[in-house]
């Protein structure tokens, strides 16, 4: 369901967005040196990882579907949600988890782990359920207080446990074992459809559909939206004034830093500053963003044209071929000159394999691997040295 | 003249005497017979008047406060004995040479369980009604410190390294890791459903904690009760083994070389009708053999007789040599002695389908219980000395411990504790609900189906006069005497006619109680049942923003869209506080095409969070399912009109719901604060 809402969406907004905003967008387009200001690095090494030697895993090698939605390292093992139910990699092999088992619902969309108990949280399209020790627990609107079977974002905050559903953001405390919801009827959010939860330093970040970023702050139990101050739908008139749109998919949250994604482009807050990213005037693979997973300095950013990372200065895009396995490693950095402007360079590695697929959904890395959903199989990623 | 006068005067009073005699006595028998179901009842105002009050001053002149003694733990040099006494709130300090008790320290309300440190050095007692555990030096018997944990902290255990403390908390099904130095809670896990037994492994690498109630499963579906494994080293659980047709898992003890652990259990049939007691078709007893590696073997074995019941199994322990278990079966007064080579080699040379069967062979624990021993009134914690050679009890309902030489396997001696002398009417209306010896072949008691006197959360098949289906739900016995009638279709009008003739007819299969027994047992359930705080969603009478919101909603007369509702049909018209029922019954569209045709007897709602499964067969595994799935034509409430949000708010005020007691003393404490 989530495809094929992204996927309608996407042909639409294309559309308006080639038929009205074209010529503007590209002669209003800034230059490199306007939208990347704040660039100081000089020596062209801006640090960020490069991953290569693609392994790619389809329903050949024992993944239950090759729609694969999310993905989530943990530990020895990494976790993937197709459409067909979850997948389990370990030791080199898959298990595949269905409602079978226990599972709220095949479609499983996000999922997380949480650190405190290792309880894996997995947000499927007919509930959250819960998978601690081997065992499935199943949360749903009609058991529980959570908001709503459509559970598009798990969150795992300590013993705190957030959802973006379809029926607002809901709060578990693990400890009081009690649910809040948030919607338009308690929260600034414009309606209830919320696609995206992350958290950090006491506060917790959702993406609401057409609200932009809803802030909540544990301490007080108050909340602040940050929406699009432009007002525009189309185009992020004024740049770096705030989030580039009031539709976002997703928020990650790391190192002080908050990045929300939309499907309009991407933009990163600070605290302070907010700076907008767009295809146009990046690295970003692409404006339509599924999802965002920050990882320390680096965030991972999954969208319909492939897969980007940036520190905020440097960039690395994966990108498939269309007619072919193989594809490209896009790395381009940028740097201010003694002139004040700024350049970027680009380099382009050819990789053979590539990832699977270019419409990507779900992304994690640790120390040593990429690992990557996507629309034709699960992706993975060595770092490269 | 003055003869005359005398004359007229006892005349007149004989007459006047006679004219209230006669009416009176018709009247009281009349009332008697109503309130007890029989006819015969002797007439003695003092059974229900003085034994039944709940407080003031008969009530203080008729009940003594005992200490109860729960668990207890030995020193590690084997002269001094931690007693947890329960109704006391007290921690007593026992001399184990002399018999004598020493100290009497104070800690919170309903102490659960106690530990010592591994230095001897500090007792940590869990309250299981104050939701902390006390931490006490032992040098000075003070108590030093106070750790919060969950709901209803009841089992600990300490880490090897002794820097954790596990607590289990047996209410909100959890298990808190407290950093000792720091008196910190680390984390939180959940368990199984009602934790309350705890044991670490020898090696100190794996705890397990057992649970009471099964998870809740569809009824026609065999229970399933949760073990929960834990990796100490890494405090991650690493295994949730469900056991199979088996609840009420009380306490463990793993063997020396901890490749095996033993676990109290109870098989209940609430799948069959329930018509029949004899050769086990209500419930057995026994124990859970596990092996707590990975994917380990479970085995359940049996400790009844073909014609005697071990009911109620409650703690196990097992000798340094790993030659004995020893477990206490509180409705019986019995300790059962299980040799356990024996076990290792009836385990080791039964086939898997075998070992399946003995989980139903009454016959089999003739191969490994080789002694059985009396103590007295309800035999709960059990300690071994350091060397082994001594067993000691706790026998919670004669204010004592037993002592049995575990060499001779006889008891060797008593230790009172100093509770008093005298045994109330409730007190032994306490020890019948806790006795199975009122049941054909002392099969079960009362506490068996109402562990705690709460409920034991499985739905049995009552079968009805015609033998049909007759689905129930356990219902709690917390502070009932109010709320009557009884039985889910209210056809017993007093406690005294729920366990009368009615009780041995249809479920202990014997002679009923006799009607000294059957007033105690009255004055037991009336008076002697108190709820426990509602800690975690109430704790203070405070309600927070979204039970206020739930209040509005259960007492409103206008749904959503400004319509009135019917009066019959708003929450607050039925489930009137301070019980949250107005002892009616009513029609809420919720009987079940097997069931006979009837209403339903307005259940109370205090404590209602702690009663899962709901409605009177347990069809709703959560209270959000009443309405969700259950409630479609707005027969039970008006709830259709509701958001998701309104209905989390009116399942957060329900929980909320508490007893009358914690009200009133909120409300006074506020008050006096004024």
């Amino acid at each position: 369901m989530r495809n094929i809402l992204r996927k309608n969406l996407q042909t639409s907004i294309t559309m308006i967005l080639c038929g009205i905003c074209s010529v503007l967008v590209i002669n209003s387009q800034p230059s490199a040196g306007k939208r990347t200001a704040e660039v100081k690095s000089k020596d062209n090494t801006n640090a960020i990882p490069v991953y290569g030697h693609w392994k790619n895993f389809t329903t050949k090698d024992g993944l239950p579907n090759n729609h694969a939605y999310c993905v989530r390292i943990d530990g020895k093992r990494v976790l993937v949600g197709t459409h067909e139910g979850m997948a389990v990699y370990e030791d080199g092999k898959w298990t595949n988890y269905t409602t079978k088992d226990g599972l709220a619902h095949n479609g499983v969309v996000s999922i997380d782990v949480s650190e405190l108990t290792g309880d894996v949280w997995i947000g499927t399209l007919g509930g959250l359920t819960r998978w601690s020790a081997g065992k499935f627990e199943t949360f749903n609107q009609l058991n529980s207080g959570l908001p709503n079977d459509l559970v598009y974002c798990v969150y795992c905050d300590g013993k705190d446990i957030w959802t973006a559903t379809g029926g607002g953001a809901g709060h578990y405390d693990t400890y009081s074992k009690q649910w809040e919801i948030f919607t338009e009827k308690n929260a600034p959010m414009h309606e209830p459809w919320t696609y995206g939860v992350s958290a950090g330093d006491g506060k917790v970040y959702i993406a609401a559909w057409g609200g932009g970023i809803i802030e909540y702050t544990y301490k007080t139990k108050q909340f602040k939206d940050y929406t699009d101050p432009d007002g525009e739908m189309e185009i992020d008139l004024l740049p770096d004034d705030g989030p580039v749109h009031d539709i976002t998919t997703g928020t990650a949250y790391a190192d002080g830093m908050l990045w929300v994604s939309s499907y309009f482009g991407f933009c990163s807050y600070d605290g302070t500053h907010w700076k907008g990213y767009f295809d146009h005037d990046s690295g970003l693979a692409s404006n339509f963003i599924n999802f965002v997973r920050a990882k320390g300095p680096v965030v991972f950013i999954c969208s319909d044209k492939g897969l980007s990372s940036t520190n905020g200065k440097s960039w690395v895009t994966y990108k498939k071929n269309d007619n072919n396995s193989d594809g490209l490693t896009i790395i381009k950095n940028y740097a201010r000159n003694d002139d004040s402007t700024v350049v970027h360079t680009t380099k382009e590695i050819p990789s053979s394999p590539s990832i699977a697929h270019n419409f990507i959904i779900g992304v994690d890395a640790d120390d040593n691997y990429l690992w990557v959903a996507t629309e034709g199989g699960v992706s993975r990623g060595e770092l490269l040295k | 003249m003055k003869t005359s006068r005398i004359i007229i005067v006892i005349g007149f009073f004989s007459i006047l005497g006679l004219v209230v005699f006669f009416p009176g006595r018709k009247w009281a028998r009349g009332h008697v017979n109503y309130m007890t179901a029989v006819d015969d009842h002797p007439l003695n105002c003092f059974s229900c008047h003085a034994y039944t009050q709940k407080s003031g001053f008969i009530s203080k002149l008729v009940n003594r406060k005992y200490l109860s003694p729960f668990n207890l733990a030995v020193s590690k040099d084997g002269n001094r004995l931690y007693v947890v006494a329960q109704e006391s709130d007290a921690l007593l300090v026992v001399d184990a040479a002399n018999h004598k008790v020493l100290n009497k320290i104070g800690v919170g309300r309903l102490p659960h369980s106690v530990v010592l440190s591994a230095d001897g050095q500090k007792a940590y007692v869990s309250n299981e009604w104050a939701d902390n555990v006390s931490v006490i030096d032992l040098a000075s018997s003070k108590v030093v410190d106070t750790l919060n944990t969950g709901n209803g902290p009841a089992g600990l255990s300490l880490s090897a390294d002794g820097k954790f403390l596990y607590v289990i908390d047996s209410y909100s099904s959890n298990i808190s890791v407290i950093d000792v130095n720091t008196g910190e809670e680390r984390k939180r896990f959940d368990a199984g459903n009602n934790p309350t037994g705890t044991e670490l492994s020898p090696d100190g690498k794996t705890l397990l904690v057992t649970s009471r109630r099964s998870l809740i499963v569809p009824y026609g579906e065999s229970i399933k009760t949760e073990l929960t494994i834990v990796d100490e080293s890494t405090q991650r659980i690493t295994e949730r083994r469900n056991i199979e047709s088996a609840y009420l898992m009380e306490n463990a003890a793993f063997t020396p070389t901890g490749d095996l652990a033993l676990i109290t259990m109870i098989r209940p049939k609430n799948l069959v009708p329930s018509i029949q007691v004899e050769q086990g078709w209500m419930m057995t007893y026994g124990i859970v053999v596990i092996e707590p590696k990975q994917n380990g073997k479970t085995i359940q074995l049996l400790i009844d007789e073909p014609n005697a019941f071990y009911s109620d199994p409650f703690d196990i322990v097992i000798t340094p040599d790993g030659k004995k278990a020893f477990i206490s079966s509180s409705g019986v007064n019995t300790i059962s002695v299980v040799n356990i080579d024996s076990l290792r080699t009836l385990i080791a040379k039964s086939r898997a389908e075998q070992l399946a069967n003995y989980s139903n062979n009454l016959g089999i624990s003739s191969r490994y219980i080789i002694k059985r021993i009396k103590t007295g009134a309800d035999p709960k914690g059990l300690a071994l000395s350091t060397d082994g050679k001594l067993l000691y009890v706790a026998e919670q309902l004669e204010d004592k411990i037993g002592i049995i030489s575990t060499e001779n396997l006889e008891p060797a001696g008593t230790i009172d504790l100093g509770g008093p002398s005298t045994i109330t009417v409730a007190r032994r209306g306490r020890r019948l609900f806790n006795n199975s010896g009122h049941t054909f072949q002392t099969q079960f008691d009362c506490y068996t189906c109402h562990p705690d006197m709460h409920e034991d959360g499985l739905v049995y098949n009552m079968a009805s006069k015609d033998m049909g289906r007759n689905l129930t739900n356990t219902q709690s016995l917390r502070d009932i005497g109010d709320t009557p009638p009884y039985k889910w279709n209210g056809k017993n009008q007093t406690v005294y006619k729920q366990d009368g003739m009615r009780f041995s007819t249809v479920l202990t299969r014997t002679e009923q109680f006799n009607y000294k027994d059957l007033d105690a047992l009255t004055a037991y359930i009336i008076t002697g049942i108190p709820y426990p705080p509602n800690l975690q969603y109430n704790p203070n009478g405070e309600l927070t923003e979204s039970q206020l919101r739930g209040k509005a909603i259960f007492e409103r007369s206008k749904d959503s869209y400004g319509n009135i509702i019917p009066e019959n049909n708003r929450c607050i018209t039925c489930h009137t506080p301070p019980y949250y029922t107005n002892l009616k019954m009513a029609y809420v569209k919720t009987l079940a095409v097997s069931d006979d045709s009837m209403l339903f007897d307005t259940p109370h709602l205090n404590n209602i969070y702690a009663s899962p499964p709901y409605l009177h067969d347990g069809r709703a595994a959560t209270l959000e399912e009443i309405w969700t799935k259950y409630g479609k034509e707005d027969k039970h409430g008006v709830v259709n009109d509701m958001t998701k949000n309104q209905l989390n708010d009116l399942v957060d005020y329900l929980k909320s719901l508490r007893a009358p007691q914690y009200e009133y003393s909120d409300l006074k404490n506020k008050k006096d604060k004024k």
